[in-house]
């Protein structure tokens, strides 16, 4: 399929899968070298940016986000603005107040979350790259979901100039696509210092000396309470790491447990604080009565526009801030991100990656998602989210399909900086795994 | 988390919440935060720290310059002859 053809169809294909919420004319793809696509809490000049809220309906940025630009200027023409949960909140794409994508290999089921749009994209059009953006394992789980790679690279890798912040501490940008080839390649375009984002600027060089991975450690905390079904496609593909020449060892990892409330307290407390910004005014939606006080104005956008599991997340972030509680929550989740990062140093120090699933199910039924309540939802993530909270690099690689035919990911974790091990075993997986393609329609 | 402390956080947040949602969030919030006792039993641990690598003192110059023309900024904001609107203060 040519870039042309892609242009062309891109509506109608849209209309199928909506993976995006905002998406380009253009059917000519001009002297591109690429096409790409990028989560829409990253800002474009060119196309509405909303983050998957309603309070930023009309929103157009005066600039690009630096992942953006530098695409662009490798080359790279944006074709569509990707549909995610709301800020980023969520796992399976599904707590927007836009368009929910569907999942390729299902249109009943979820593309994950929260870059769900983006993985949708990968998996539908032939040679596309998309960006993604991680905060607790919204690459992973969407690259899982719909059979595609993604990889969350180190914190501070790539600039976060232009990202609409969830969590400072632990927004990462990254890529999404169905060639493992284009980790490497597209991360050396994204990656860098940008004296706008100070955390990128401490980055050492992205290496790239062709050093391998050659042994993985499997914690034990990792493979329980999986689907019957994931558990045995991770299992072969244990077999299949030996086979390629892997050492394989089982660990424990006993800091895991406490990752996942450790991560909601930090996350949800950013969140609470970057999500103050939105009150109507400069960006978004605007037509509000002026006659209101100054706090009744700012209520009225914050109640009417912003979705419930916003809404929660904001509740949850403010109340483990507050006076009396900050201690208990905040400044104990911080010491217990430290825990979680000496594990996996301690680990790391004999092994080139953590391996585990990716997500403990295939992408669930919107149905089904729909009975689930808020905390059943968190828990979902607890694969991702140690690796988000440590900052590590970490990368999911299709490894199996159920019986549905749904993708199953498997995700591994390497030491802060490291990327290069992770982009050595997904090219090596890609040559030993056929991965399958869903049928795509427009 | 009772249904008095939902609504002080709220006001907080500034968030005006329905009698349903009043009632939801305290159910979900009490679920929550009872999951987040876990947090309790962890083990204590001597480094803390914002970030998850080491961010030194990495602070550019402060030097002025315009980055993006004001005028697109103010290109899609509520304005009032250049001033942004917004609603009074008592």
């Amino acid at each position: 399929m040519t870039m042309r053809d892609v242009l062309s169809g891109l509506k109608e294909t849209n209309a199928r899968y909506s993976m995006f919420h905002s998406m380009t004319d253009d059917v000519d793809p001009g002297d591109a070298k690429f096409l790409f696509s990028a989560k829409d809490n990253l800002t474009s000049k060119d196309m509405e940016t909303c983050a998957g809220s309603k309070i930023l309906i009309g929103y157009r940025p005066a600039f690009d986000a630096a992942a953006i630009s530098k695409m662009r200027d490798a080359g790279g023409k944006l074709i569509g603005k990707c549909n995610m949960d709301e800020f980023g909140f969520g796992t399976f794409s599904y707590n927007s107040g836009l368009e929910i994508p569907r999942n390729p290999y299902d249109l009943e089921r979820a593309c994950g979350g929260s870059s769900g749009g983006s993985a949708c994209a990968a998996a539908v059009f032939e040679g596309h790259v998309s960006l993604g953006v991680s905060t607790g394992g919204s690459i992973c789980c969407p690259a899982s979901f719909c059979g595609v790679y993604g990889i969350a690279p180190t914190y501070g890798r790539v600039s976060r100039y232009g990202l609409i912040d969830y969590g400072n501490s632990l927004d990462k940008i990254g890529i999404i696509s169905a060639d493992a080839g284009d980790l490497r390649r597209y991360i050396r375009v994204i990656a860098g210092k940008d004296p706008r984002d100070p955390t990128s600027c401490v980055q050492p060089e992205l290496r790239d000396e062709g050093r391998k991975m050659r042994s993985v450690a499997v914690p034990k905390e990792g493979i329980e309470g999986l689907s019957k079904e994931v558990e045995a496609a991770f299992k072969e593909s244990l077999e299949s790491l030996k086979g390629m020449g892997l050492d394989v060892e089982y660990v424990e990892m006993p800091s895991l447990k406490y990752a996942m409330p450790a991560y909601y307290v930090l996350a949800t407390s950013e969140a609470s604080t970057n999500l103050a910004r939105y009150v109507g005014m400069r960006y978004g939606q605007q037509e509000g009565d002026h006659s209101l006080k100054f706090d009744d104005y700012f209520s009225s956008f914050r109640s009417e526009y912003f979705g419930d599991e916003a809404k929660r997340r904001i509740l949850l972030g403010t109340y483990t801030r507050m006076a009396g509680f900050r201690d208990r929550y905040y400044a104990k989740a911080l010491k217990v991100r430290q825990v979680v990062i000496r594990d996996y140093k301690r680990v790391l120090a004999d092994h080139d990656a953590v391996l585990a699933p990716t997500m403990p199910f295939t992408a669930p039924r919107f149905d089904d998602i729909s009975k689930m309540s808020a905390l059943d939802s968190y828990k979902a993530d607890y694969l991702t989210v140690p690796a988000n909270i440590a900052g590590t690099p970490h990368m999911s690689a299709p490894c199996g399909y159920d019986s549905n035919g749904m993708p199953i990911g498997m995700q591994f974790v390497a030491d802060h900086w490291n990327e290069e091990v992770l982009f050595d075993i997904a090219e090596r997986w890609q040559r030993s795994f056929e991965a399958r393609r869903p049928e795509v329609k427009a | 988390m009772d249904r008095a402390t939902v609504e002080r956080v709220a006001r907080a947040a500034h968030i005006k919440l329905t009698e349903d949602e009043l009632r939801r969030y305290s159910d979900d919030l009490n679920d929550i935060l009872t999951y987040f006792e876990l947090l309790d039993e962890a083990p204590e641990c001597d480094a803390s720290g914002v970030n998850p690598v080491e961010v030194a003192d990495v602070l550019r110059d402060d030097e002025p310059h315009m980055d993006i023309d004001p005028d697109l900024l103010l290109r899609d904001m509520d304005t009032y002859e250049r001033y942004i609107r917004g609603p009074r203060l008592s």
